[in-house]
């Protein structure tokens, strides 16, 4: 491991301090990219997948959304459905930011900081996935208040804009404060990061509120204008976050040798055993409000679970995302799912596939089928946008990586400097 | 950590002072990386290269509507009409006629009239210059059965003689709603409300979220997928700026109610077409007015009233 | 554009009325005149500076609202041409001067002698509910007192009110030209451009237009 470190940085004095931020971005990108030929595969596999994706989404800017399988009647597809889980595991970090700071959970502070750099990796996909959704994304400055016309505090898409930006912003202030103070060796001053930390929580809720009201606020689509959809969104983000996290860990487990405390991952599965029951009733109550009641609100349920009028492409993955969600929590409420890594493991994959369906193609392509004027139109993927969506989630994985990689670094550092043998990420 | 510590170097000169890390292979390896993951970043968007090539810095900057003086504005027309003849080999002229101060214009359809022949389509398709590869229209004729105003029971792909004995027909296109869902929802202001009623896109400002197009309950709006392609001649030459002049690729339009006819005083070109008169077209503020006379005398509906959008655009029987 | 529309419009109409080609049926021409309206609703405001109403023909909009009309009596055929290679034609009455007109006929099977080929499907009236049995070149109104075959609207408004009342505030008919007369013209259908006074259904007709949406099916139950 590196051991340089120029001069300056050490230097105590808070105006050097400051001005040595940027050195300490610097250093921090050239330690984050050193590792073993593992790790570089790693990363040139993620490189590739990001610079297809980039292609693909280039092809499609120059030749218009033709290239994508959208259409009139299903406007919206991969991409927003990928936004929206997303969004939901952005939101999930608080999940471990919760226990860690409202109830001093000892064991969670030392690895709060993973599920900050999720939210953050998660953040950047999400803009991502709406910016290449955009049919016209040579004027995204027309979203800049000042410059452009930000339809604020009408249109929710603005709303959504603000939040996941301020999100992103809190989180790169807590984790880059955290970083750099450890680097230094010196206490973080609580007045800088704590009030971001509760200010994280409730922004956290509100990012997920904010994207369901998106869809639940339009009395044209039936299908998601309920009341239930935010929280329902919330429920599965607290599934899908901590569920993503716990595999994090697994694999930096598995990669850096980072042996976190077991406390965390338990705090976690008590949490998602929650969120997934609280997401299944919600489910359930949906399912029933609208095939009790019937009619033509129940038009989309139908054609999601059972087919309508002999389309049935969404039907398949609906009964797999059910399958997933229950088996899934079945696992999860295990008490296997405490002790056995295997187990785990497989809980948190199946209810992240359920979850990625069942707020993806499973929520945002059966709003438009059928159509407002009953008109059906199936939707699945065009190959352009497995391929930009793939280039998302490779580039997620790559920042996430580089910031997983810049922790675990700082945090051995000083670790090792203070004599410590394994990696204590305790803020 | 399985981190293995470089080759230690250190001694020697800095590869490259000006990025302060120290010499080493790792180094000189991680800047080739760098610079051919760039080359590799330049090559893989490279078909992004097309945008300067279509879209002019003078299109790029262009302000709102609202926010463009008269000056700009001629600008912008004559910069349009330019790129059009470039394009596609067609003189058109573009003007920028106002709201008729005082005129709320309304519409309604006979559903005792019309037979689903689609003639308001067609010629939908030729004054707006529609791309001509789908025959796309603002217009979706469906074809309903009669006893039941459900569009589950609707159909848009009917083709056969018409009207059928048990089927009615009914024409639906954007209602020009006044509480409109799709104004509340555009993130940019790229469409509103006008004061005679009409609700306009500003083609040149609109992002291509296609917010509105989720939001509206009329499948009143379509997207532009690709860049419109109409031969020179079938090119409508009489454009306006927030009608039919030929949209950019990714942007949102939709019906408006002809406006570079209807501010003239002249019916819009489905009503116009309609070869069984069952379209009546006028101002709701005139009371003598031919819709007027409709609401007053004719059992009116609207569609999908209880969403509360209010719609400028009715339905009778006789 | 909407003089094309309109050619297009009465060529569309005059190819689709229902009856087969038919000797007798009436020449449809261009407008003769223009035919101001009648003041619509009784509560019409009259205004003198500004027009009280762009829609309604009153003095006030300058621009006239015009209805085409047919020429005239339809002509018979006989067949014969003249010297100049005109077709000669005869007038209605001068075969009916020699007949003697029946009350009773209603229907094809009643004229066995000529007009057998003429599609009759007008409710339960005889032919001489509207032809006028004393002048076989004019029609008559439900009185009785005649009138010309170009004033043929007034006839079928006796018996069609409430669509002739439509008709007159633009809601049946049709129209080309604008809904502002304080800014252009406007012109309309005469009834029997659509409607065939003897068959007068309005014709079926088959869609010729349809949006060819991208993964959009025809419905399997058709």
């Amino acid at each position: 491991m590196s051991t340089t470190t120029p001069e300056t940085l050490t230097h105590s004095g808070t105006s050097d301090a400051v001005r040595s931020y940027p050195k300490f971005l610097w250093w921090g990108l050239s330690e984050a990219t050193n590792g073993g030929v593992g790790f570089y595969l790693w990363m040139l596999v993620l490189t590739a997948i990001s610079l297809v994706g980039a292609n693909a989404w280039a092809h499609q800017v120059a030749t218009g959304m033709i290239v994508t399988n959208m259409t009139d009647h299903v406007s919206w597809g991969l991409y927003i459905a990928n936004f929206t889980f997303f969004v939901g595991l952005a939101a999930g970090g608080v999940m471990m930011v919760i226990p860690a700071y409202l109830y001093d959970d000892e064991e969670m502070h030392k690895v709060v900081i993973i599920g900050e750099a999720v939210a953050i990796a998660a953040i950047v996909m999400c803009t991502l996935s709406v910016v290449v959704d955009l049919g016209r994304p040579d004027r995204f400055w027309h979203l800049l208040p000042g410059i452009g016309r930000l339809n604020w505090p009408v249109s929710m898409l603005t709303w959504d804009v603000i939040v996941l930006n301020g999100y992103l912003l809190i989180n790169l202030h807590i984790v880059g404060y955290l970083l750099y103070m450890q680097f230094l060796g010196r206490r973080p001053n609580p007045k800088w990061y704590v009030p971001f930390v509760f200010l994280s929580i409730a922004w956290a809720i509100s990012i997920h509120t904010v994207t369901a009201f998106l869809y639940c606020g339009l009395g044209g689509r039936p299908f998601w204008n309920t009341a239930l959809l935010a929280p329902r969104f919330l429920a599965s983000a607290f599934v899908s976050g901590p569920s993503f996290i716990i595999l994090v860990m697994r694999i930096l487990r598995l990669t850096t040798g980072f042996t976190p405390p077991t406390g965390p991952a338990r705090t976690l599965i008590q949490i998602i055993r929650i969120a997934m029951t609280v997401n299944l009733i919600m489910l359930a109550s949906e399912v029933f409000t609208m095939f009790y009641t019937g009619g033509a609100h129940a038009a989309s349920a139908r054609y999601l679970f059972f087919g309508l009028h002999g389309h049935h492409g969404l039907v398949p993955w609906m009964w797999t995302s059910l399958a997933c969600n229950i088996l899934g929590t079945i696992l999860f409420f295990m008490p296997a799912a405490l002790e056995r890594g295997s187990v785990r493991i497989s809980a948190c994959v199946l209810c992240i596939v359920g979850i990625w369906i069942e707020k993806g193609m499973g929520l945002i392509v059966p709003g438009f089928i059928p159509s407002t004027l009953h008109e059906i139109v199936e939707y699945t993927p065009s190959l352009t946008e497995w391929k930009v969506s793939a280039g998302i989630w490779a580039f997620g994985f790559l920042i996430l990586t580089l910031l997983l990689k810049l922790t675990i670094t700082v945090f051995n550092r000083s670790d090792v400097s203070h004599g410590k043998n394994h990696a204590n990420l305790s803020i | 950590m399985s981190n293995t510590a470089p080759p230690d170097d250190s001694n020697a000169a800095p590869l490259l002072p000006i990025l302060n890390q120290p010499s080493s292979r790792r180094t000189a390896l991680k800047v080739a990386g760098a610079a051919l993951g760039l080359a590799a970043f330049g090559k893989a968007v490279s078909p992004l290269m097309v945008i300067p090539e279509n879209v002019s810095v003078d299109e790029f900057l262009q302000q709102h509507y609202k926010e463009l003086s008269d000056d700009d504005k001629s600008k912008v027309f004559a910069r349009l009409e330019a790129e059009t003849k470039e394009h596609y080999g067609a003189d058109v002229t573009i003007s920028d006629p106002q709201a008729i101060p005082g005129v709320k214009f309304g519409y309604a359809i006979s559903l005792s009239k019309c037979n689903g022949n689609g003639a308001c389509m067609e010629a939908c398709n030729k004054e707006n210059n529609h791309h001509r590869g789908v025959d796309q229209s603002y217009i979706r004729v469906l074809e309903m059965s009669k006893g039941s105003l459900d569009m589950e029971h609707g159909s848009t792909t009917y083709d056969h003689t018409v009207p059928q004995d048990d089927k009615f027909y009914m024409p639906v296109q954007c209602q020009q709603c006044d509480n409109p869902p799709c104004v509340t929802v555009c993130p940019v202001e790229a469409t509103w409300k006008e004061d005679d009623g009409i609700v306009v896109v500003d083609y040149n400002w609109c992002i291509g979220c296609r917010y509105c197009e989720a939001a509206c309950p009329y499948h009143a709006r379509r997207f532009n997928w690709e860049q419109p392609e109409i031969p020179a001649e079938d090119v409508n030459p009489v454009q306006a700026y927030l009608s039919n002049r030929i949209r950019p690729q990714g942007t949102m339009e939709k019906c408006h109610y002809c406006l570079h006819r209807t501010r003239e005083g002249r019916a819009p070109a489905c009503l116009e077409a309609c070869p069984t008169g069952a379209r009546v077209f006028g101002d709701m503020n005139d009371p003598e007015s031919d819709i007027n006379y409709v609401l007053k005398n004719k059992r009116v509906f609207v569609l999908k009233e209880e969403l509360g959008t209010q719609p400028s655009f009715f339905y009778f029987f006789d | 554009m909407s003089v094309g529309l309109v050619a297009i419009t009465g060529l569309y109409l005059a190819a689709n009325i229902g009856s087969p080609p038919d000797p007798e049926s009436s020449r449809l021409s261009p407008v003769t005149s223009a035919v101001p309206l009648a003041k619509s609703t009784a509560d019409g405001v009259g205004g003198s500076e500004l027009p009280a109403s762009r829609s309604t023909s009153e003095d006030a909009n300058p621009y006239p609202t015009t209805i085409r009309k047919p020429i005239g009596p339809p002509q018979v055929l006989t067949g014969i041409t003249d010297p100049h290679g005109n077709a000669v034609t005869v007038s209605c009455s001068t075969c009916h001067a020699t007949r003697k007109p029946n009350t009773e006929n209603k229907t094809m099977a009643d004229m066995n002698e000529f007009h057998g080929s003429l599609k009759i499907a007008h409710g339960n009236i005889s032919c001489l509910s509207c032809h006028n049995a004393n002048d076989y070149d004019s029609l008559k109104l439900a009185d009785g007192s005649r009138i010309e075959f170009t004033e043929v609207m007034s006839l079928c408004a006796q018996c069609h009110g409430p669509q002739m009342r439509d008709y007159e505030h633009n809601v049946h008919g049709g129209m080309n030209g604008y809904w502002d007369l304080t800014k252009g013209s406007r012109q309309k259908n005469n009834c029997i451009d659509c409607h065939n006074p003897h068959s007068p259904q309005f014709p079926k007709m088959q869609p010729t237009f349809k949006p060819r949406d991208r993964f959009l099916q025809a419905h399997p139950h058709e």
